[in-house]
């Protein structure tokens, strides 16, 4: 892994520290908000409607966290500061530069940086949960499952099950979450100050983790050691989104466009709500609905593959070289495990899932993307970039440069509005 | 077409969805014995066998054996990612050197193509997908699209 070493800027941390103290105060003013009765009328029956709350949270890309006076954060990776509580109190504390991730679903926080003493999420014979979570690029996190609010702009989701990552006083990694991959635990290891998985999905694992013969993601830790163990949906990672009392049904990333030559920091904004307040109408973003695995079909010369969305992905990484024309940057080179075009290319795909709205009809649009030659780019002070394409056998992960000068509603599953329900994404 | 049929449909075999490793003999993918109930199918190729071993969860491994029943191949599907040091066996730290190379990003796969050995691994929470296998050791007149 070798981030960018850059000279620690003094003026970038004051002002980070600044605005976690303001987020502080903030949360203290908003928590416990209740909703407002109004319209009593002759009949004498209250009519509760949600209140307004400030959905827009914003988020930003930048160099990211800094350790030992170091920036560590990756190329290509969104940012947003998240406050969470002991449950039920106003003791709290901010975290700033935690990737957002649609691609996953829960946060994660690592645990050298939680101060809070935090209550466990506990199974029937009253032991700790872990939870394992593994990505395709072989990383995985490890840690127990505790119960947080948490708070974004003025929404809070009450007693949220979130992952502490590699806790050193919790049981270590069982051998299957560990064996054969690489642990991406530490703030440096993830180039964030943890993950917060704003996906499509209400649960990381879902029914699959809640039967007799669930999958090695959720774990019963007696002091004797952890085995595998099926866990109900209400004590598993948790989407913070679905359980904020409105604006629940999903968000919306926006993030502006940069150059080709790419930008050192971008600011956006992302948005709770899917047409519950005037600022996150659909418009005339389109709907495409998602399977139970999280996929959709992209189409490309002709082919059709597994395709999904993930900002926590720094890429447009798509097919292979064999596939596209396009050459693999040199494995001993900074941009190993992108495309290198030697002059860029701009292509096309398009989206297609069933319609969310279960009128039959699949909704299909068009994407056109251009990938340049990642090396100079990656040996640039740039680090966002609309243009970062590499491999992916077989499937297609629209990662962050697909954000770029978009609007991307997520549409969580079992959640409804004007698009149709859950699980989608409308853009 | 190929013709397909299967062996012995369903082997009593409690062996761990990952059973023989990359480069090694079959006769390791029975002798893997775990604690995990899983189901294992032999079917027939032209010009190889594939094992593919079902374990409760839903996760697939297949295991690709040449006539000289060495396993030059191996696949998996599934909501976690098989154990990849067992199954990968004496070329994991081939892999894992080649993935220590990778520079700072974040993707949805892992993909080594070394002259011999090759591994994909991609996909995301809920639905993983692999393959590995030894360009050496691909029986005559087999590509590494048999490798699925």
């Amino acid at each position: 892994m070798s981030q960018k070493s850059r000279v620690r800027r003094v003026q970038e941390l004051t002002a980070a520290v600044t605005t976690a103290i303001l987020s502080l105060t903030l949360a203290a003013c908003s928590a416990g908000s209740s909703s407002a009765i109004i319209g009593t009328g002759n009949t004498g029956v209250a009519v509760t409607v949600p209140p307004v709350v400030n959905n827009v949270q914003p988020v930003l890309m930048d160099y990211g966290p800094i350790v030992n006076g170091q920036f560590v954060g990756f190329n290509n990776t969104l940012y947003t500061t998240v406050i969470i509580c002991v449950p039920g109190t106003i003791t709290c504390q901010s975290i700033d530069h935690v990737l957002v991730d649609t691609g996953s679903t829960g946060l994660r926080i690592p645990a050298s940086l939680v101060t809070l003493n935090l209550p466990f999420v506990t199974d029937s014979g009253n032991n700790p949960i872990g939870n394992c979570v593994q990505y395709a690029d072989t990383t995985y996190q490890w840690g127990p499952m505790v119960k947080v609010d948490v708070q974004m702009a003025g929404e809070v989701a009450p007693s949220v099950p979130i992952q502490v990552v590699g806790p050193t006083n919790f049981a270590s990694a069982p051998t299957s979450c560990s064996a054969g991959g690489f642990p991406a635990q530490t703030v440096t290891e993830l180039g964030a100050n943890g993950i917060l998985g704003v996906g499509i999905f209400r649960q990381d694992c879902g029914s699959a983790c809640a039967t007799s013969t669930p999958p090695a993601v959720y774990f019963s830790c007696p002091a004797s050691g952890c085995t595998a163990a099926s866990v109900p949906l209400g004590s598993q990672l948790q989407n913070p989104v679905w359980m904020f009392p409105q604006d629940n049904n999903g968000l919306a990333i926006i993030l502006p466009q940069v150059g080709a030559a790419g930008s050192v920091s971008l600011s956006g904004s992302m948005i709770f709500g899917i047409g519950t307040q005037t600022d996150n109408a659909l418009g005339a973003a389109q709907a495409q609905g998602a399977d139970s695995l999280g996929n959709f079909t992209t189409t490309f010369n002709g082919k059709s593959y597994s395709g999904y969305i993930d900002s926590g992905s720094s890429g447009y990484f798509f097919l292979d070289s064999s596939t596209t024309g396009l050459p693999n940057c040199a494995s001993n080179s900074d941009a190993n495990g992108f495309y290198c075009p030697a002059s860029p290319v701009n292509l096309s795909a398009i989206n297609s899932g069933p319609n969310p709205k279960g009128t039959g009809v699949p909704a299909s649009i068009n994407i056109a993307f251009p990938v340049a030659n990642a090396l100079p780019l990656i040996d640039s002070s740039s680090v966002v970039f609309n243009n970062l394409g590499g491999p992916n056998p077989n499937a297609f992960d629209w990662g962050i440069p697909f954000f770029l000068g978009r609007t991307v509603f997520v549409g969580i599953e079992g959640q409804s509005s004007a698009a149709g329900t859950g699980p989608y994404w409308a853009y | 077409m190929r013709k397909e049929f299967i062996l012995s449909s369903i082997l009593a075999a409690a062996s761990l969805p990952a059973g023989a490793t990359l480069g090694g003999t079959a006769e390791t993918i029975v002798s893997d014995q775990s604690k995990l109930h899983a189901k294992r199918a032999v079917l027939d190729r032209r010009d190889y066998t594939v094992h593919e071993i079902t374990s409760a969860d839903g996760t697939l491994v297949r295991e690709y054996v040449t006539p000289a029943g060495k396993v030059f191949g191996v696949s998996w599907t599934g909501p976690t990612i098989p154990d990849l040091a067992q199954l990968l066996g004496t070329y994991n730290a081939e892999f894992q050197t080649a993935m220590r190379a990778k520079r700072g990003h974040r993707s949805s796969s892992a993909i080594v193509h070394n002259p011999d050995l090759v591994v994909e691994s991609n996909g995301h929470m809920r639905a993983f997908h692999g393959r590995a296998y030894l360009n050496s050791m691909l029986p005559s007149g087999v590509t590494e699209d048999a490798v699925q």
